[in-house]
Formats: structure tokens, sequence, C-alpha cells
């Protein structure tokens, strides 16, 4: 049996270093913080597990970059980047904002990590829908080289070209293509 | 050579230190050359963070259906204080196969959560204990079934996987890339006491394998209850398999999408059950009970997209064996799966002597 409780300095260690226990022991250790906070707040549980979700990817980005320091309780930042994400939500379906806010949380500026996450965001969402657009075999042959460092042996024999030459011809048009889709739309 | 390639030996650093220096200068000089770069860069950055991004949220999917999905605390908020949800955040897969995701999690150089590089087009749904998985599998039962009874202590075997059995003489198949140089196999299951077993026969091309346990005391006297289905199935009928994708026994149904697999493969089939690591070698049912396949793997690239070896190639496999007292030995049953008309958990509970938690042993 593994640990079950962390500090915040070991939740963003493991974090940072992509330990999957600790990932699943922070899920579950701030869920219901979370959970509350939205169902209070005219949200569903599904809606909260979106936005929880939304928020551990936030704090996770974060943890990545170097230098990272957390100056407040690590739950303070997680309830702080799910009330603004719930908010934002909110918003934007229009919905009429009463809010039952819980008077008792701490919150903290995070809207230099909200907007800079919502760039990223809208970024991964102009590559999706390009990568949507680009299909298969495209998508997973790009994927498959510039991810996850396949040889362009690999890729042939996985794809059934008849050899790395023409794979190698088939990524370079994948990739114009990707980059046609990427640039001038 | 085409730009790309250039760009692409840069940042993969294949460049010499001469072609380095020429490309770097080529950079200051030519602008048109560098805008490409730039734009290249931005393409590779872009899809990488597409796949890590899509990767991170399939885990925590998969963690939050583990954790808190169905029967957890969730239900314990009153329901119908929640109005009607709004527009999900992002959609998310809620079918990611679990240890596919979790097990094989690996860092690439760009950070991240992602998925471990593979280099087979069908992923081999073997669970790799003496990997990440073995602690992944320790954790999850340590917390969620803390009550459960003991496991006896046993060293942990190198892969585990599921496999069936062929009759009640002991005979059982399972995926040959799981015993693939294997030292030594056991089995073990609900009722089955951990007994070792003997490799008998094997068609590495069809990826099967055929064992034979030493000590069959506690399943001799159970009726066997599989028949193996004659005819192929057909697209949209109605599957599901029991296995081992951790050391419980796990149940997942769906139905076949296509008649062959991937690369058009007709030996299996495709089919939409979620099936993780762990699985390989798990029978494929109908739903009046007959075997109609082995679990294979899974396509790397594709979610929710399984193979399983077509039955009929099970018997191929037997047909063609050169020993006629074993031949006879595994001669398959005509007889009707006592299966039929039953309910799902009614057969279930008849299939479990006969299916296994394969745990293989390596030098």
């Amino acid at each position: 049996m593994s640990k079950v409780t962390y500090t915040d300095p070991e939740f963003i260690e493991g974090l940072r270093h992509n330990q999957d226990a600790v990932l699943r022991a922070l899920y579950k250790k701030y869920y219901n913080l979370v959970l509350k906070y939205v169902v209070n707040n005219s949200g569903s549980s599904e809606a909260a597990a979106d936005i929880y979700q939304e928020t551990i990817i936030v704090l996770y980005e974060n943890v990545q970059k170097p230098g990272f320091e957390l100056n407040c309780q690590l739950q303070t930042f997680i309830f702080s980047i799910a009330k603004r994400l719930w908010l934002k939500q909110l918003r934007k379906s229009g919905h009429t904002l009463r809010f039952k806010e819980d008077e008792e949380a701490e919150v903290v500026d995070v809207s230099e990590e909200i907007t800079e996450h919502l760039k990223k965001e809208s970024d991964i969402e102009k590559m999706n829908a390009c990568m949507e657009s680009l299909g298969e075999p495209c998508k997973t042959l790009l994927k498959d080289f510039y991810v996850y460092k396949l040889s362009m042996e690999e890729i042939s024999e996985k794809f059934g070209y008849t050899n790395a030459d023409n794979a190698k011809t088939q990524k370079y048009k994948c990739l114009q293509r990707l980059k046609r889709y990427f640039f001038e739309d | 050579m085409r730009a790309t390639d250039l760009f692409d030996n840069y940042i993969f650093g294949t460049t010499s230190d001469g072609e380095k220096t020429e490309f770097e200068n080529r950079l200051k000089s030519d602008p048109e050359f560098a805008l490409a770069f730039d734009k290249h860069k931005t393409i590779l950055e872009g899809i990488n963070q597409h796949e890590q991004r899509t990767h991170l949220k399939q885990i925590l999917a998969t963690i939050h259906q583990q954790e808190f999905g169905k029967d957890a605390k969730i239900r314990s908020l009153k329901e119908e204080t929640f109005i009607k949800k709004h527009g999900k955040t992002f959609a998310v897969a809620a079918s990611v196969a679990v240890f596919a995701v979790l097990g094989t999690v690996t860092v690439l150089s760009t950070g991240g959560y992602l998925l471990k590089q593979q280099s087979n087009a069908i992923t081999d749904l073997k669970r790799d204990v003496t990997e990440l998985k073995y602690s992944q599998d320790a954790i999850i039962e340590g917390i969620k079934d803390a009550t459960r009874k003991p496991l006896k202590k046993y060293a942990p075997a190198n892969i585990e996987g599921t496999g069936f059995a062929l009759n009640n003489k002991g005979y059982f198949i399972t995926s040959w890339h799981m015993v693939n140089n294997a030292d030594s196999v056991f089995v073990t299951n609900t009722i089955l006491d951990r007994a070792s077993a003997k490799l008998v026969a094997s068609n590495a091309a069809l990826d099967i394998a055929i064992y034979k346990i030493d000590n069959i005391e506690s399943i001799k006297n159970i009726s066997f209850p599989f028949s193996f289905k004659n005819t192929g199935s057909e697209i949209g009928d109605k599957i599901f398999t029991l296995g081992y994708p951790r050391r419980d026994v796990v149940y997942g149904e769906g139905s076949v999408s296509a008649l062959s697999g991937f690369n058009n493969d007709t030996t299996m089939y495709q089919i939409s059950i979620p099936v993780n690591p762990g699985n390989s070698g798990g029978p494929l049912m109908d739903e009046q009970g007959n075997i109609v396949g082995v679990i294979r793997g899974k396509q790397s690239s594709a979610e929710g997209t399984g193979f399983a070896i077509k039955s009929n190639f099970i018997k191929q496999t037997i047909n063609n064996l050169e020993n006629d007292s074993l031949k006879k030995d595994l001669a398959l049953s005509g007889k009707k799966s006592s299966l039929k008309g039953l309910k799902r958990s009614e057969q279930i509970k008849k299939m479990e002597p006969f299916v296994f938690n394969v745990m293989v042993y390596k030098k």
C-alpha cells in the first residue's frame, strides 16, 4: 500500500515528475472541494468534474514551469482556479449569477494563470480542429513521428508503406497539409 | 533535401557540426528560410501540446471514473439540487483504458504525462507487472478494496493477462505475446489456487498459445460451460469478455465493429469493447455464451478499438497439431453452450472458474 497523504511540496514535486500515484492522490483530495462549490453555485456534478479536471490541468501546467513556486496553500490555489473557471463558464452560458459564495474559502489572484491557460487552450483548440480536418492516417503518423519519435522504418511497417522513403514522403505530405490548415485559416 | 527535413534534423539533433553552423548561418541570412523554420517549430510544438493535453485529459477522466464514478461518494450529495448540466468544457472519452493510460505513462523530453512510445500498430494487452503497473495495481487494490482478503504473497509476475479453458481437462488458451520466452507460467482465478501450467502448443502468427494446468482438482468436476461458434460473427453482434486487467475479474461488453483487424487482417475481428492491458488472452463471447474469439490487443492510435482473433483459428491451430493424442485431448466440444438463455450475471458465474488470471515469469 502506498502513501496516501502528501504535503503541498510533495504534491508539487510529484506532479512535476509525473508520478501517477501523486496525481491520483491529489485528484482525490480536492475534488469534493470543487464539487461542493460548483454544485452550490448552479452546477451539475458533471460540470464540476469538467471544471475540476481543467483546474488540475492548469495546476499541472504551472508546476511544469521552471521556477514555479506556490505562494499559498495548494488548496487555495486549486479553489481559486476552479472558481475563476466556473464563473467564466457560468457567464458564457448566460446563466444569471446568483451566488451562495462560500465565505470561508480563501482565494488568491490567479488572473495571470487563467489568462495564460485560456490562450493555450485556444491554441490547442485550433490545432485540434486542424488535426481533425487532417484525418487519419496523417494525424497518427505525425504524432508517431514527432511525439513518440518512431523511426520511418517503424512508421512504414505500422502503416503498411512499402518502405521508409515512402513513409517519409507521406509524412511530408501530411505535414504540408497541416501547415496549410494551421497557417492559412 | 527538403527544407522540412533540414528542420527536423536540426531539431532532432542529427545534424553534423558543420551542417549545424551552415544551418544557423542560413537562418540569419535567409529571412524566408527563418520564417519557414519558425512555422515548422510552431507546428511541432502544437502537435506535441495537443497530444499531451489529449493524454492528460484522458488520464484525469480515467482517475475520475475510478475514484468518483458511479458507486463513489458523489451520490451522497443530493442530485436533485443539480440543475441541468452546462456545456461540457471538453469532451472526454470516459472509456479510456485505465492501465493503458496510467500504466504506460512515461515522460518525454518535452514533459507531460505521455504514452510510452508504441512501436507496434497493435498494443499487446499484457500487463507488464514489473513496470509501473505493479505499484498501480497495489495502490488501486489497496485503496479501493482494503476489506478484501489479502493476496497470498508470491513474487510478482513479469507479465499478467488472461486465459480461458478449452475443456475441463486443464487445457487453456492464452496469447502467445504474453508467454513468449516465459520461464514459467501460473494461473489462478476465483476458485483455482495458484497452479503451474506447461506449454503444449502454440501458433505465434495467430498469437495463440495452448497450455495445460498441472493440478485441476478444483475445477475438474465443474461443468464446462463454453462451446465454440462454428460460423463467424456479424458486424453489430453483441459480444462480451471476462478478463484480468487487474487482480479481480473484470467484465466488458460491446459489439463486433468489423470483420477484419488491423491492416485488414482477416484472422481478427475489430471490437468495441474497452480492453486494457491484462485483457489479452481473454475469451470473446457472443450473447448465447459461445466463444467467438480471443482478445488480442488494441490499436495504439485509436481509443476504443480492440482486436480479437476469430475462434475458427483456434480450431485451425488445434487441427494442425501433429501430435494425435494431444489433438484428441483438445478436440473442441460440439456440445451446445450451457450458457445459452441465461442472464448475463449467471453466464458470468458459470464462466468464472474457466477464465484464468495468467501470470508469466521470465528469466
